[in-house]
């Protein structure tokens, strides 16, 4: 099931994910936007810390993950490991309501 | 080159004019040559190779750029730019996606030392690089000022975004800014999301831009001669060029990487 959600911070840059989830968890992560976050190579540790995350994963935990994983010099401008986490969880969100409804087909991307 | 070396012994920031600027305003280039010359300038600069320049930009043909952690797929319609003749690139900074029509913006880069926005946050460092701009704004009547986190803007309307990176010892910033706007052609060939658009005044993204050509009245030639003079009123510019290195490097870099379908879709 491949699930994609926006996420504009208050007073910074539109945060997109598109996900993938396979067996509870998050694969293919892919942290997109308009943003700006130096060095540029931070963006793939941010995927990384993202996948394989369980789907009952929280915004915190999410975020908490995010944070480990991102280089000590990283500057982020329009973006923080709390707006990751919320875009991410709403696309784990829709990924659950179309699991509950069992019309996860229709929800798909 | 000697002022450039000078000042890195005295202090670790430095101020507009400890730096002899160039102006670099050639004839039209390319889209995907001047993403690599932003890049080969910058470097050159970092290096203490080149002074510090202005270079502004003429466009040879139309483009959306997009920025550098930009989905292709997500913000353009890629059928549409085919359609109606646009190149798609991808810039080395981040932020958003420009729709480029030559002759209708305005678009300039600065490559400078890092020293000289040492020590300031990220909503610092935007403003401050922009100031002589709307130092030339103000001096053509336009009521503009620097609307946080990367926009020039006025009451009417959006008038400029601007990007920026550090990149080894230099700082790379750069503008663009409407002049005149296609606005359909523009909605057409950019995917705008309504989520983009949730903490906006205006909800619709045609009324968001205000270009230059109807708040001054005047040719852009103009406009940009204002921008140059105010410039060299304010820090000093002597003319220059891209060098023949620099620009073959440019053109290298064009191919091994601006022209790649791997770097247009790095994000996908």
């Amino acid at each position: 099931m491949r699930k994609h959600a926006e996420y504009k911070m208050p007073g910074g840059k539109l945060v997109v994910v598109d996900i993938a989830i396979d067996q509870g968890q998050l694969r293919d992560v892919a942290i997109s936007g308009d943003f700006f976050l130096e060095p540029d190579t931070a963006l793939t540790a941010i995927n990384s810390a993202l996948n394989g995350q369980p789907l009952t994963a929280s915004m915190a935990e999410l975020a908490a993950a995010v944070a480990r994983k991102l280089p000590d010099e990283v500057r982020m401008y329009g973006i923080d490991a709390d707006a990751i986490a919320m875009v991410v969880r709403r696309a784990m969100d829709q990924a659950e309501q179309a699991d509950g409804a069992g019309s996860g087909m229709a929800m798909e991307e | 080159m000697v002022q450039a070396a000078a000042w890195r012994w005295r202090s670790e920031v430095s101020n507009w004019n400890d730096f002899e600027w160039q102006l670099i305003h050639e004839a039209p280039r390319a889209p995907a040559l001047h993403m690599a010359l932003d890049e080969v300038i910058t470097d050159a600069v970092a290096a203490g190779h080149r002074a510090p320049t202005l270079r502004v930009w003429e466009w040879a043909a139309p483009a959306v750029v997009i920025g550098r952690f930009q989905s292709l797929r997500n913000e353009v319609d890629e059928a549409a730019a085919a359609r109606h003749g646009i190149d798609v690139v991808r810039r080395i900074t981040g932020g958003g996606a420009m729709f480029i029509e030559p002759g209708n913006t305005i678009t300039y880069s600065l490559s400078a030392p890092e020293s000289l926005v040492q020590g300031m946050s990220f909503e610092q460092s935007y403003a401050f690089m922009d100031r002589w701009v709307l130092t030339a704004l103000h001096s053509l009547g336009i009521d503009a000022w620097y609307q946080p986190l990367n926009d020039i803007t006025s009451r009417s309307g959006k008038i400029a975004g601007a990007a920026q990176m550090r990149r080894g010892k230099a700082v790379l910033h750069h503008v663009t800014m409407a002049y005149d706007i296609d606005a359909d052609k523009m909605l057409d060939v950019l995917r705008i999301g309504r989520e983009k658009l949730s903490d906006k005044a205006t909800q619709s993204a045609n009324k968001r831009v205000d270009p230059l050509r109807s708040q001054t009245g005047l040719p852009r030639e103009q406009v940009i001669a204002r921008m140059i003079d105010t410039f060299r009123d304010l820090h000093g510019l002597h003319p220059d060029t891209v060098r023949a290195d620099e620009l073959q490097r440019a053109q290298q870099l064009v191919l091994e990487k601006f022209a790649t379908p791997a770097w247009r879709a790095l994000v996908t």
